[in-house]
């Protein structure tokens, strides 16, 4: 008989594997974020137009999504 | 009565008042001419200002452009037409923007039906139920986390697309890139160091929709500069000519008032 590896102990091990992975994952994801935001701004710098506003705001959405996304994570 | 040389019919019985061939008809009430009693309450004719008179500069878009080039009125156009808003930190302050080219739309086809697809997936995932051997908050997280990145993967396209900017300007050409929002290209040549234009329209799109490659030899450091996939290279390679031409008759009646 084969043992059933995610039952007790197997399982709460994995589970925080699991957790720590996905944190690391959405704090990777939130650093990267903050580069768009960082990269969005600069590019809007270099070339002005009508809509840059717009596309900063939407980098920024990005940005808080990801933050969520870490938060959301931990709370699990 | 006297009359002007100017006028179409003059009586032969008028006496007739000189006036200078480049002249403008105005209506003033003074002028620095004194005029005889008998001339004083018709129209006054006005000689133009001397060339070293200061008058002030009124930059005035050119019509012939607009000729060659039509009207643009969507800014999220590919093609724009003396763009009223856009502007670069590298620009003169005299320097006007004649036309700013983005690639044609059609090339955001691909990412843009690649995110359609990206979306459905985790729906797909569900219905395929490959994400049960997780806990229900995680499969959460996981589809969270797709969405992030489904949108992270379109608006760098976007974003790829809406900077890759091609300026030309009553000074230059300018092409601005941005290689996977990290790396920025930056490379320009005067229109007076332009020396050939030529255009490629390529597949069954290009020709279809009217899109290719506009390329620009130049005599600067940088050999030449590629307009890639724009709409229209032929309208483009019309306005460089005609712009490279003006700059041309400049130069040669700066070399021959010299």
């Amino acid at each position: 008989m084969s043992p059933n590896f995610l039952t007790g102990d197997w399982l709460t091990y994995f589970l925080l594997i699991q957790k720590i992975f996905f944190i690391l994952c959405s704090l990777f994801y939130f650093i990267f974020a903050a580069i768009v935001v960082r990269q969005t701004i600069s590019m809007s710098k270099n070339i002005t137009d009508k809509f840059n506003s717009i596309i900063i705001i939407f980098s920024y959405i990005h940005l808080i999504l990801a933050g969520f996304l870490i938060l959301s994570t931990i709370a699990l | 009565m006297n009359r002007s040389k100017d006028l179409d019919t003059i009586a032969p019985d008028d006496n007739i008042v000189d006036s200078k061939p480049e002249s403008v008809l105005v209506t003033e009430e003074k002028s620095e001419i004194e005029l005889t009693p008998e001339i004083k309450d018709e129209p006054i004719l006005k000689s133009e200002p001397k060339s070293n008179e200061k008058t002030p500069k009124k930059v005035v878009f050119p019509q012939k452009i607009y000729d060659i080039l039509g009207h643009t009125k969507s800014p999220f156009s590919s093609f724009l037409v003396h763009p009223k808003v856009l502007t670069f930190p590298e620009r003169d302050t005299e320097e006007e923007i004649y036309l700013a080219l983005r690639p044609h739309w059609f090339n955001n086809f691909k990412w843009i039906a690649f995110t359609i697809l990206m979306i459905f997936v985790p729906t797909l995932f569900r219905y395929l139920s490959f994400l049960n051997f997780l806990p229900l908050n995680y499969r959460f997280e996981v589809t969270l986390f797709w969405y992030l990145l489904t949108f992270l993967y379109s608006f760098e396209k976007f974003l790829s697309w809406y900077f890759n900017v091609f300026i030309i300007t009553n000074q230059r050409v300018v092409d601005i890139d941005f290689h996977n929002m990290l790396n920025k290209h930056f490379a320009e040549a005067d229109l007076d160091v332009i020396q050939d234009v030529s255009s490629s329209v390529k597949g069954i799109f290009g020709t279809f929709l009217n899109f290719g490659d506009v390329l620009i030899q130049t005599a600067s450091e940088i050999n030449q500069i590629n307009f890639e996939k724009v709409p229209c290279p032929e309208k483009v390679i019309k306005l460089i000519r005609e712009l490279r031409e003006e700059e041309e008759q400049k130069q040669d009646e700066k070399g021959g008032k010299k």
